[in-house]
């Protein structure tokens, strides 16, 4: 049979045609058999001369001729594809981590297969080329997506496929109403997938599996934590503790909720509940107490951000007296449908004569204490405008106020009067976290009108481009202001007076009028003069029909209230923050590509200011700027982030030893063993990697060329001669 | 020796209260506007018409001068009056119409200064001095504001009004004449932004030298006092709109009125 392979016929004839061609030979034999029937004599010699005429005739049609290939035989080529999610890292014995014994197996296989081509790619949340990228989700190793980035690139189809990992992906797994076997076989396309189990002891493992948020986080309102805490071996969950604290800037973690839960079948899980008191972004600490031997202690704490949404936002506003300045104040925040407004004017000072009973007045104490040591964490922001501290107490509770703000409370000191120096803060914790520093002598408030002047960082301001843009640039004039001192570090002018120099500094800059700082977790704002309701009212209200007052005041509230519309820059992680890896920050803004950007880093719940400066390192395609956050450890973070003139934004993030990779250390070879299964490979572990067969090798062609077996020429003579063989032989017998 | 700037709040206030009779008004504007006085309560006077406003002035002055030795909140003693066709109309968000007579008729810019004044949260007082005299100047008044807010009707405002527990705990307005015990009110969106006293309510506090101009129709001192009262409530909600309807005021006056019945 070997000799006809590789035959082929003329291709100047269509395969019909050949087969017409064919069939003439075998019915010119057929008729020669029944012709010669009655010709005893030479009856043989008769029947073979035409018939090997009519085949060489048929011969010289067809030219049969042979295809000759010429090649060789290739290595199968073989993709391991190795897991690099950050799983990985997690330990497997002292000094060895799960990617220490993929690179051995790897090792093991480029030896053992050295007849073989095996190419190395890693995977995690996709296929990745030579380098991972910088916003890839490090936590998540997916198999299929490995599979379709495989599937989709154009090159030499491999032979074998070697998955290895310790199998708990990301996908392929068990859903309801899912079959990923389906999507395994259709994305391997047929080929084996030989998987190679990088574990095969479950560690000694309490864990934090799993912490979730039943419905949503909002400010002041309580929510449930959901936790599960995963135990290994299982009986050693019988008795779990757990801590969630509060991690906050310059402070130690303040502690929210504990909770203890008996567990059965390594399971325990339990819920908590939780209330933050300030929106925005919060990071949270969930520690599983543990003293019970753990061969992995990292993933016992949970360091997690949680976005607080603000259901209403509710503010405290506080005044020494009502004026003008406190009704446009008053109104403006009554107007806003989302604020809880809790006002508390002081209508009358014991030196005022009422000429009445107290029954026929509608007057009620001033609550101060209540207000200040009881509610005041429940309150978004405080608004103390013009208010005497000493002579209504309100110093009794300078700490708690200090305190609420660095927990994350907003803070606002209106001028007037009785406002700052004049109201007893000079000297005192409120003081600490204002914008500004207060004379504690000398003159204490001016008389003379001015119009403040714009500094450049409040030409740069969000919070005032809406005032800005009505009012043209200008400002109303004010009768008089409390005097400032200088800006405390960090904080940003945006207002300042047009002659007065800040107190206590001569020959120094321009006295503040406005301006504003982020201190620990909260903000503050000092505005130190009584007529910004001439913005309502007045010519200057006029210009904008009153508009321009909410301009001002939505925009200073929006930037404490951390609106995203008030911040110069936005800010965003580029893929999870992993302790002891660089840590990508991206910053957006709509500055120019010139205006400098500064990003400081405060780790949180230290207890202590530790800032660190961060380093620019480019930019993305689209413009974004890049910092890098060199090797961080384990915790929360708060970057501050100030681009240009304009007043900084903050961004809190968490950074974790282990994260939601590191939840559930234990392996699944289950997992493995079926997906070999499933597509015709072979299971092993890393040790018995050796057991794996490498595929064969593939028959690569170089050429082909066709050789026809005779020339026409002598099919035609050969044809010609046994026709004239025939023909005498026919002759002879006395044929026709 | 102790300056104005390095003295407290109250002994400049009582100073302006000591001062003020004998200064000029023009002197006290000068001084007692300094910080702080800029936001005081400021009793502005309608000049609708070519009439004189002396008394009212006077009586405005009074006002201010009450509330200041009443209550914590700023009066400026320095009274005036504005054309409601002039951009001073929008300087500050009070203004009270006094009159006897029927006020005529408001020319184009007049209407559309007063339309701008109230549309930015303005409140206007009509007091209407002569209401014996059937009623022409509320009438009037009435008239022209329904073309100022055409869109905007004229409600009474019920008992329970804030304006009746701003300060003092009244049960009905007061003024130099005893008149009806409502009062009527144009609202803009929740809040009432025009009032309209039938009660001569400047009369009550006019002042000759060191006394009161006119007697109180049907009382003495007492109604005096009580009309006195419903200018301070009137100029507390000018200060601080509804703030005693908040919540955390409600069942402290609620058992207060409660316990007086």
């Amino acid at each position: 049979m070997s000799w006809f392979q590789g035959l082929r016929l003329s291709a100047d004839f269509s395969a019909p045609a050949q087969a017409g061609v064919l069939l003439l030979v075998v019915a010119t034999c057929v008729l020669l058999g029944f012709e010669t029937r009655g010709h005893r004599e030479r009856r043989i010699w008769l029947f073979v001369s035409g018939a090997v005429g009519a085949i060489f005739l048929a011969g010289a049609v067809l030219r049969p001729s042979r295809l000759q290939s010429e090649g060789r035989k290739v290595p199968g080529l073989v993709v391991v594809l190795t897991d690099s999610s950050h799983r990985l890292d997690l330990p497997v014995s002292e000094g060895t981590t799960r990617s220490d014994v993929a690179a051995r197996t790897i090792a093991t296989l480029k030896s053992q297969w050295s007849e073989s081509r095996v190419e190395v790619r890693k995977f995690g949340a996709a296929l990745y080329g030579d380098d991972i990228p910088n916003d890839a989700d490090p936590h998540r190793s997916d198999l299929l997506a490995a599979l379709r980035g495989l599937a989709g690139f154009e090159g030499e189809r491999p032979a074998l496929i070697v998955a290895l990992s310790d199998g708990r992906f990301f996908r392929p797994v068990e859903a309801a109403g899912e079959d990923w076997s389906k999507t395994l076989l259709s994305l391997a396309a047929g080929l084996p997938v030989d998987t190679v189990a990088l574990v095969d002891e479950t560690p000694r493992d309490r864990s934090i599996r799993r912490v979730g948020v039943t419905g949503s986080a909002i400010a002041h309102q309580p929510f449930n934590l959901a936790l599960e805490v995963g135990c290994e071996p299982k009986e050693s969950c019988a008795k779990v503790e757990v801590v969630v604290r509060e991690l906050l800037e310059g402070l130690d973690p303040v502690e929210l909720a504990r909770g203890k839960a008996d567990g059965s079948d390594g399971i325990a899980q339990l819920e908590l509940q939780v209330i933050l008191e300030q929106a925005g972004g919060r990071i949270i600490e969930v520690e599983l107490l543990s003293d019970q031997e753990d061969d992995i202690s990292e993933n016992d704490k949970r360091i997690l951000p949680i976005q607080v949404r603000r259901d209403r936002l509710r503010m405290l506003h506080v005044a020494g007296r009502p004026t003008y300045d406190v009704r446009a104040l008053r109104m403006f925040l009554k107007s806003d449908e989302s604020i809880d407004l809790v006002s508390f004017f002081i209508l009358r000072t014991m030196e005022d004569q009422v000429d009445a009973r107290p029954d026929e007045m509608a007057l009620i104490p001033f609550p101060v204490d209540e207000l200040f040591s009881e509610h005041l964490r429940s309150f978004d922001a405080v608004i103390l405008q013009d208010i005497n501290a000493r002579e209504y107490e309100l110093d009794r509770h300078f700490r708690s106020i200090a305190d609420y703000v660095m927990k994350g409370g907003g803070l606002i000191l209106v001028g007037g009067p009785t406002g700052f120096s004049s109201g007893g803060y000079a000297g005192s914790a409120v003081e600490d976290v204002l914008p500004v520093e207060l004379p504690k002598g000398g003159e204490v408030v001016s008389t003379k009108s001015f119009v403040p002047n714009y500094t450049r960082q409040g030409m740069a301001a969000p919070m005032l481009a809406g005032l800005r843009s009505s009012m043209s640039g200008e400002l109303p004039e004010m009768n008089g202001t409390n005097i400032l001192g200088r800006p405390r570090a960090g904080a940003v002018v945006l207002w300042e007076h047009p002659t007065l120099e800040q107190a206590g500094v001569s020959g120094g800059d321009r006295m503040p009028v406005l301006a504003l700082r982020e201190v620990g977790d909260g903000r503050s704002i000092a505005i130190s003069v009584d007529g910004t309701h001439r913005l309502r009212f007045g010519e200057a209200g006029s210009r904008s029909g009153g508009g321009a007052y909410a301009d001002l005041w939505g925009g200073l509230l929006g930037w404490l209230m951390r609106d995203p519309r008030y911040e110069a820059a936005q800010v965003r992680l580029m893929g999870d923050c992993i302790a002891g890896r660089d840590q990508i920050l991206r910053v957006d803004s709509i500055a120019a590509a010139d205006v400098p950007v500064e990003v400081k880093l405060e780790r949180l719940g230290s207890g202590k200011a530790e800032v660190t400066t961060l380093s620019a390192s480019g930019s993305t395609k689209d413009g974004g700027r890049r910092f890098v956050a060199p090797g961080l450890i384990a915790g929360g973070y708060a970057a501050s982030v100030k681009v240009g003139d304009a007043p900084p934004t903050r961004f809190v993030f968490s950074c974790e030893a282990g994260g939601d990779s590191w939840s559930d250390s234990r392996p699944d070879r289950e997992r493995l063993r079926r997906i070999a299964q499933e597509t015709g490979g072979r299971f092993v572990d890393a040790r018995d990697v050796s057991e794996l067969e490498p595929p064969r090798s593939t028959f690569v062609s170089a050429s082909k060329k066709s050789q026809p077996l005779i020339s026409a020429w002598i099919w035609a003579t050969l044809a010609a001669l046994s026709m004239c063989a025939h023909w005498v032989l026919r002759r002879a017998v006395g044929m026709a | 020796m102790k300056t104005w700037l390095n003295a407290s709040i109250h002994e400049r206030r009582e100073f302006c209260r000591n001062g003020a009779l004998a200064l000029t008004s023009l002197f006290l504007s000068e001084e007692c506007l300094a910080f702080g006085e800029d936001g005081a309560f400021h009793a502005r006077l309608l000049q609708a018409g070519e009439g004189e406003l002396q008394e009212e002035l006077g009586a405005a002055r009074q006002w201010a001068r009450e509330l200041t030795r009443r209550t914590s909140a700023p009066g400026r003693l320095a009274a005036e009056s504005v054309r409601p066709e002039s951009g001073a109309l929008l300087q500050e968000p009070f203004v009270v119409w006094a009159g006897s007579e029927d006020p005529g008729v408001f020319s184009p810019g007049a209407l559309r200064s007063l339309r701008e004044y109230l549309t930015m949260g303005g409140i206007l007082l009509v007091d209407d001095r002569n209401p014996a005299s059937s009623g022409a100047f509320k009438a009037g008044a009435q008239r022209e504001l329904a073309r100022v807010l055409p869109q905007s009707g004229v409600l009474r405002l019920p008992p329970d009004h804030v304006l009746y527990k701003t300060f003092y705990l009244l049960e009905q307005p007061v003024g130099r004449l005893r008149g009806p015990d409502w009062i009527d009110a144009i609202y803009q969106g929740k809040s009432a932004q025009v009032f309209f006293l039938s009660h001569d309510l400047l009369g009550a506090l006019a002042r000759e030298g060191d006394s009161w101009k006119y007697p109180m129709e049907g009382g003495g001192s007492e109604s005096r006092e009580q009309a006195v009262r419903f200018a301070v409530n009137i100029a507390m909600y000018v200060l601080c709109s509804d703030y005693k309807d908040d919540q955390v005021h409600a069942p402290f006056l609620m058992r207060r009125r409660h316990k007086r019945r």
